[in-house]
């Protein structure tokens, strides 16, 4: 049988519509085995002749040559190049034996006629075989030539312009300078270009007044905001765990990493290197920990009745996955429970990979707090440079002490009074700040009214359960016979909780007293683990809270180094926490030899650890050394003679760090990756579950691709350096494909998340090797990348879709026209906010909440979640800022996102769908946010373009798409504001409820009527086809 | 979506829109009135979206609810009836019937596993005799309607993984739910209602209950407009449908008839066929903004409905509102309903709390079938009940005769289904006397969401789309399918 070009084209229409596009668009073309016939067989016939060796049948296997070419079981000659008839994959594929026929008629495959004969006219063509393309190395290619050679500005010009030509297709003419700086302001900054920058660009009369656009444009930090939302998928980046309670989580200093990466346009391998392994490079700068925040990214639970383990191989699972997707555009996950079906990876390349993310130096569960360890403070530079003044501040007195000690002849009393005891005396260890070394379990929130004692008081408001506390304060609280621990507490009259408790940590937490209804579950009620001590306090004013020790089970000896402040429901202030001693916390001794015989009366206890080992010491036993440590730590907290000079240092001590302390209490923390001291050991694990440990494997690259460079270590940070080396085959066009996907909408290889064998091969593979190449080369230059990309004569094209085009080419693979698709979800908002001249245009720092609809986490939030209930905040910094920093709930994101096709970022996503709802238009239309932007926007062009309507409509238009109305939009536009101000003017208190929507007042200096039919016509613009897509 | 489906919808758009912008003037004009509605089930409405391929069989049901009870119900307090337990109360479960499988970690410390029988009576019901417990007035009722299956089964232990495997066919998140695969598959009969409603129904156990997730209703790798679109009982009803105030139906009408003549003008330009489809959408916007208020206004129904439903019916967001407005979407062809109902986890306090639950639920269950099977809609509209796993016989936390908590169970647990191609009244699969393990007929989730897409006339193995290069599907790559012998 012959094949006509019709005959083609239906083949491809009942396969994919790329090989509508192949180019085998003509009979005599030879078969491709990469494009054609490798996807044939991986996806009819892998699955029981390919890489899974345990479900291989008939002893042969299809994606490895050799196997290909030999006989299987069976002992007949599978593929006899030049000889279909004498070649057993042909006869079983021809069969109409169903007992003969392949792929049988019972495991849901068949091969049409048509590709049947596509495996036919291969062989006879010789069976040609060559390795799948995406696990070879990219060679630069040379460019192609081509007839229209004037059309050519760079070289991805000459590759796409090559194509058309063969295909028989022209290039459109390029787009008009105003879509054409709309198009690319879109596409490298996420905004629309304001009217001042159209003009320039417009009346610039210089040969490279694009080229210089483009550089402005790369330039602007907004560059780096719109090129990391993209880069957030990928690493599924969220403000919540993700799972289960779904509590917030602070990593958003990550985000800003990102950001800053595009910005200062850091080279990609780098890039790759510090996300992976930033923690493993030398001497780390807190930039690079906080890049390995892509390890953390995941989502994490800590539900009850959670198996640690499984959790575990879940959590490296994800980094694993995620990593070989984003990187290696590879579906690794496939391998997880059994050797690839269709790619050559095995369960062994899977879990040998697994080795190098396993060793997190944390637990595997969140804790339900927002910064479950490892974590990294992230403090301001002027945060920094205060604390290292404080730390240099320590760092001298502790030497003043150090030469003060040296200077002292202590000579031991002849009659030394007793020790002198002081008055039961309060001891404050909370007041301002917590005790130094306490590590708290998030940021305390303090406030300067009520306030006890001192200038601030903490606070805190729970819904139900909540608390704060910290644990790990370096100097503990001792406590002694009849000691009393206290606390001030205020509740508020307008919200007083329903129960408070305070709980003491002496290594544990079994130590609680509450006050009021028995609520909170903690402990067994009735026993020192959860001992009523009374009704609540009396609400608006300051009350003593008293805890004998004993009550709570803390017997004389033990030692504090944490305390809880816990409450159910309502507002509490708690502020002066301490204990009251009989005994004075340190006695003051005139003798030496008496202290000492106290120490060890009392086994050190409250001693620091090193000295606690001494006095414990036979004292023939103890050195010249250990009696002058001894002696020293007595000259300096409890000698009559010198404790006073030494208190002072101390205090000035303990002021810095107590000031330290409050400066990273408040600090935003962010997660990071940091290795345990000894890798855990990976196993390859039967069907992938968590219990079913096989054989323990060593780290090691897949075996298909290259090994590790020479002199790398075998760890993460070698890993990483492997992605980058110039060998591997995947990286480079992996990550060039992505950029490329993101501008024109479809990558090159549309399956941007799988280059293997299952994927859909690239329409234009030599570009991509070329394009892979280049990046390369460039020392990973993403700015040149994208410059290159946006400066070509394909990327300026115009974007109309010629008729031919639509049926030729639907989804503009060929490109024989300009980019045109909806704009994505952040995008769609920054436009609507930008050209309103709402926008609040800030970069970085902590997420925020604009407003979205009440009850939406509430409608599925679990109830003890502190992202139970949204609370929008408030202010323009907050309000409207750019939608990358909009706070994402995971489990519920925000409907201005995921209304739009952004992903939710439970899980890694390379490419979002693109759809066309109503639940779009209706969110465009009515969202209050959408709306006041349409309100802000009438009061900017009625503003700034006088009275006259048609200069208003010319100056939204201007202001929306860059260019002006045509005569018959014009006209509609005059006619709808006339006829709602006519509709206005008979209701007017219709038009001051239209006005009133959104955050800030309308402008009182604008007639309601007027804006308000204004306000239609703008939110008519902003629902624009033409404003919702890049043109 | 495959681009060549995509045209083909858009020319049927074109089609009815009529080929000049003149035509769309109509259609928008048509557009001011909600649709007339369907009275009843048999009034024929056409099909749209949907894979070619799908149907792969005649359907037995058109339509789908599914009430999912979250958190997990105790099925040996409500409907797996286990008289031995009764002797054996304190007793410790047997290691023999326990077989060293894994605990959650919330009872695999406790010292003893002492079995805790149900404290509520049974006695049997109906032409099938199945047992029914005190709990379930009006489930007893309705034992001939419906079809309990006592024996199904996962391998997830804990709430997040198990709601999300059950719904989602994958115990991790990023993958479609059931009804993204039911859009996708069989695609909308109504043009003026989404295809796929969820609502989260108020409960009346214990406040802090399980979380749900947006992504058990969400279109995982699908396109978004498969997702599940929640129907709330605060604020709007469906998201952002209310015009801003100060905005009328008119004015609203008046400002999308400019706006269409504009995007007409773009797609003459650019020739885009998205275009289109964005009009389109706009104008089933606005034809949303007249059905689905329409759809929420109980007023037209009868006294005697409503009385069926219970006093609960009149609170909006209850379950019983929620089931009465499930039976108004079914009759306007809404493809797939389902309610999710919270507070089963009765880790404590199953005496106090188990029994708030089941009065929320039981006698809006009884209401919606038989006003289902009253309005003939049963015959093609397919309703599931159940939870995520079950729970264990043994106590977790204090033990008496009146009170008790259990843990999650894995095992084996009950659910019903009823309707079109279900056979009533029956009871399918048999536990061990501790409900702890099966000993016949087991029904793995895979196989319930099976036997759900085989009563819709698909087959499970062919529901599939290639995402990171597998043929996904909702019932996961092992040997799974539907329930044969409980088919009708």
């Amino acid at each position: 049988m012959t094949l006509t070009p019709t005959f083609r084209q239906l083949v491809g229409a009942c396969a994919t519509s790329l090989l509508l596009l192949g180019p085998s668009l003509t009979a005599q073309a030879e078969v491709d085995f990469n494009r054609e016939v490798r996807p044939l067989l991986s996806d009819r016939c892998f699955k029981c002749h390919g890489p899974d060796e345990k479900h291989r049948e008939g002893g042969f296997r299809l994606d490895q040559k050799e196997s290909a070419f030999g006989t299987g079981d069976s002992g007949l000659p599978l593929i006899v190049p030049g000889k279909p008839e004498e070649s057993e994959l042909y006869v079983r594929i021809s069969s109409s034996d169903p007992d003969v026929k392949m792929p049988p008629p019972d495991s849901g495959k068949t091969l049409t006629p048509e590709e049947i004969q596509t495996i036919r006219q291969w062989i006879a063509e010789g069976a040609k075989w060559e390795q799948h393309w995406a696990f070879v190395t990219p060679r630069r290619p040379r460019v192609p030539h081509v007839e229209n050679s004037a059309w050519v500005r760079n070289p991805i010009d000459a590759f796409i312009l090559a194509r058309l030509e063969k295909e028989g297709l022209r290039p459109s003419p390029p787009a008009d300078r105003v879509t054409l700086i709309r198009r690319v302001s879109l596409d490298l900054t996420g905004l629309p270009p304001t009217p001042e920058e159209v003009d320039a660009f417009v009346n610039d009369p210089r040969p490279d007044a694009y080229e210089r656009l483009v550089d402005r444009l790369l330039n602007s930090p907004h560059y780096g905001e719109h090129m990391a939302h993209y880069w957030l998928d990928a690493a599924r980046y969220g403000d919540t765990h993700g799972l289960h309670l779904d509590n917030y989580r602070e990593m958003w200093a990550y985000r800003d990493w990102v950001i800053q990466a595009f910005n200062q346009n850091k080279p990609y391998d780098e890039f790759t290197i510090e996300q992976l392994a930033g923690d493993l490079l030398p001497n780390p700068t807190d930039d690079q920990l906080i890049a390995t925040g892509f390890l953390r990214c995941h989502v994490t639970t800590n539900e009850g009745g959670s198996i640690v383990e499984e959790v575990y191989v879940r959590n490296v699972v994800d980094r694993v996955v995620t990593t070989a997707t984003v990187f290696l555009g590879m579906t690794f996950d496939c391998s997880r429970c059994h050797d690839h079906k269709y790619d050559p990876f095995t369960m062994r390349d899977f879990y040998s990979t697994f080795a190098y993310f396993n060793s997190l130096d944390g637990s595997p569960m969140d804790g339900n707090r927002k910064d479950p360890p490892p974590v990294l403070k992230v403090l301001a530079p002027d945060q920094k440079a205060t604390i290292a003044a404080l730390r240099q501040r320590i760092d001298q007195t502790r030497k003043d002490i150090r030469t003060l000690l040296a200077g002292i002849r202590y000579v031991e009393p002849e009659n030394p009074r007793p020790p002198k005891l002081a008055e039961p005396v309060d001891f404050v260890w909370i007041d301002d700040a917590l005790p130094a070394g306490a590590r708290p379990s998030g940021p305390w929130k303090f406030v300067s009214d009520p306030v006890h004692s001192g200038k601030k008081a903490h606070t805190q408001t729970a819904q139900q359960l909540d608390q704060h506390y910290f644990t790990g304060a370096r100097k503990p609280l001792r406590i002694a016979e009849g000691d009393t621990l206290f606390a001030y507490v205020y509740l508020d009259p307008k919200n007083p909780p329903r129960q408070i408790m305070l709980q003491f940590n002496d290594g544990s937490w079994e130590h609680r007293a509450y006050w009021g209804e028995n609520l909170i579950p903690w402990g067994q009620d009735g026993t020192p683990s959860r001992r009523r001590l009374g009704d609540l306090p009396e609400a608006g004013r300051w009350v003593r809270l008293d805890v004998p020790a004993q009550a709570v089970g803390l017997k004389p000896g033990s030692v504090l180094n944490g305390w809880a402040f816990t409450q159910f429901g309502g507002t509490v202030y708690w502020d002066t926490a301490g204990i009251r001693s009989q005994r004075d916390q340190n006695p003051t001794y005139d003798s030496f030899a008496q202290w000492l015989r106290d120490q060890q009366a009392a086994n050190g206890a409250g001693l620091p650890e090193a000295l606690r080992t001494l006095v414990a010491k036979d004292p023939a036993q103890r050195s010249e050394a250990d009696n002058r440590r001894l002696l020293e730590y007595f000259l300096e907290y409890a000698y009559s003679g010198t404790r006073k000079q030494f208190a002072e240092l101390h205090r000035r001590i303990e002021d810095a760090e107590k000031r330290i302390a409050a400066i990273e209490a408040q600090a935003a923390t962010t997660l990071i990756f940091r290795e345990r001291k000894d890798p855990k050991p990976a196993y390859i694990l039967r069907r992938g579950e968590y219990d079913q440990r096989l054989e323990q494997v060593p780290r090691a690259v897949p075996a298909v691709l290259p090994p590790l460079p020479e002199g790398v270590p075998n760890n993460r940070l070698g890993w990483a350096k492997w992605l980058v080396s110039p060998e591997h085959p995947l990286t480079a066009r992996v990550a060039v494909n992505r950029f490329w996907q993101q501008v024109f909408g479809i990558g090159i290889v549309k399956t941007a998340e799988d280059f293997g064998s299952q994927g859909e091969p690239p329409s234009h593979p030599r570009l991509l090797d070329w394009l892979a190449v280049e990046f390369r080369e460039s020392g990973w230059n993403v700015k040149e990348l994208m410059r290159l990309i946006v400066t070509s004569a394909t990327y300026r094209q115009s974007s109309v879709v010629r008729p031919e085009l639509l049926k030729r080419d639907p989804e503009n693979r060929l490109l024989a026209r300009g980019p045109r698709f909806r704009l994505d979800a952040e995008v769609l908002r920054d436009q609507a906010l930008f050209v309103s001249g709402l926008l609040y245009d800030k970069l970085g720092g902590p997420s925020v909440k604009p407003p979205q609809p009440d009850g939406l986490w509430f409608a599925v939030g679990y109830s003890g979640s502190n992202t139970v209930r949204f609370k929008k905040d408030v202010g323009p910094d907050k309000v409207y800022r750019r939608t990358v920093y909009t706070f994402i709930k995971r489990t519920a994101p925000p409907p201005q996102l995921s209304t739009f096709d952004a992903p939710s970022r439970e899980a890694c996503m390379v490419r979002r769908e693109r759809t066309n709802t109503p639940l779009q238009a209706l969110l465009l239309l009515n969202d209050p946010q959408y709306f006041e932007a349409a309100r802000a926007f009438a009061e900017r062009v009625i503003r700034e373009a006088g009275p006259d309507p048609e200069r208003r409509i010319e100056r939204m238009f201007r202001l929306a798409l860059g260019r002006r109305p045509d005569v018959e939009t014009l006209r509609d536009l005059l006619d709808l504001q006339q006829d709602l101000q006519a509709a206005y003017a008979a209701n007017p208190g219709a038009a001051r409820s239209t006005i009133a929507v959104g955050e800030t007042p309308p402008d009182p200096n604008i007639p309601p009527v007027e804006l308000a039919s204004w306000t239609l016509v703008a939110n008519t613009v902003l629902n624009m086809d033409e404003l919702l897509n890049k043109n | 979506m495959d681009p060549r489906q995509e045209y083909i919808q858009n020319m049927t758009r074109r089609h009815f829109f009529g080929q000049t912008s003149l035509g769309l003037g109509t259609a928008a004009l048509a557009s001011l009135l909600p649709d007339p509605k369907p009275a009843a089930a048999n009034v024929t409405t056409s099909q749209t979206g949907g894979r070619p391929d799908v149907p792969h069989f005649p359907p037995r049901a058109k339509r789908a609810i599914y009430l999912f009870m979250a958190g997990a119900p105790c099925q040996m307090d409500l409907f797996d009836y286990k008289p031995l337990m009764e002797k054996m109360f304190d007793k410790d479960l047997p290691e023999s019937v326990r077989m060293g499988q894994r605990l959650t970690t919330m009872t695999s410390g406790q010292k003893r596993f002492p079995i805790a029988p149900s404290k509520f009576k049974f006695k049997q019901y109906g032409q099938s005799g199945a047992w029914i417990s005190e709990l379930l007035p009006y489930h007893a009722k309705m034992v001939d309607d419906i079809c309990i299956i006592k024996t199904l089964h996962t391998e997830a232990i804990n709430h997040d993984p198990a709601i999300t495997y059950i719904c989602t066919g994958h115990q991790l998140p990023g993958r479609p739910s059931l009804g993204a695969w039911l859009s996708y598959g069989l695609g909308s009969m109504n043009h003026n209602l989404p295809t796929f409603v969820v609502m989260t129904a108020k409960w009346s156990g214990r406040k802090q209950a399980q979380a749900l997730y947006n992504r058990l209703w969400g279109s995982g790798f699908l396109p978004s407009k498969h997702a599940g679109v929640a129907l709330r009982s605060q604020g709007d009803p469906v998201l952002f449908l209310s015009n801003p105030p100060g905005v009328d139906r008119t004015i609203r009408r008046r400002m999308l008839d400019t706006l269409a003549r504009i995007n007409e003008r773009t797609f003459a330009e650019f020739a885009n066929p998205e275009t289109r489809s964005r009009i389109a959408q706009y104008e089933m916007a606005f034809r949303m903004q007249a059905s689905v208020p329409e759809l929420t206004d109980i007023s037209g129904e009868s006294k005697s409905t409503l009385e069926m439903y219970g006093p609960d019916v009149y609170k909006p967001g209850t379950f019983a509102a929620s089931c009465l407005l499930a039976r108004r979407m079914i009759e306007r062809d809404v493809r797939f309903v389902q309610i999710f109902h919270r507070g089963w986890d009765q880790h404590g306090n199953v005496a106090g709390d188990l029994p708030k639950q089941c009065k929320d639920v039981d006698q809006p269950c009884w209401a919606l079938i038989q006003d289902l099977k009253q309005r003939g809609l049963l015959d093609d509209t397919l309703v599931i009940w159940g939870g995520e796993f079950g729970r264990t016989i043994y106590c977790q936390g204090k033990l008496t005769r009146n009170n008790y908590g259990r843990d999650h169970h894995p095992r084996c647990f009950t659910i019903w289904m009823a309707g079109g191609g279900i056979k009533p009244g029956i009871v399918y699969g048999e536990t061990d006397d501790f409900s702890y393990n099966i000993v016949e007929n087991p029904v793995h989730i895979h196989d319930q969401n099976a036997t759900i897409l085989h009563c819709l006339g698909i087959d499970h193995r062919r529901l599939s789309v290639k995402f990171q290069g597998l043929d996904i599907r909702l019932t996961g790559v092992e040997d799974h399918g539907p329930v044969y012998d409980i088919l009708a």
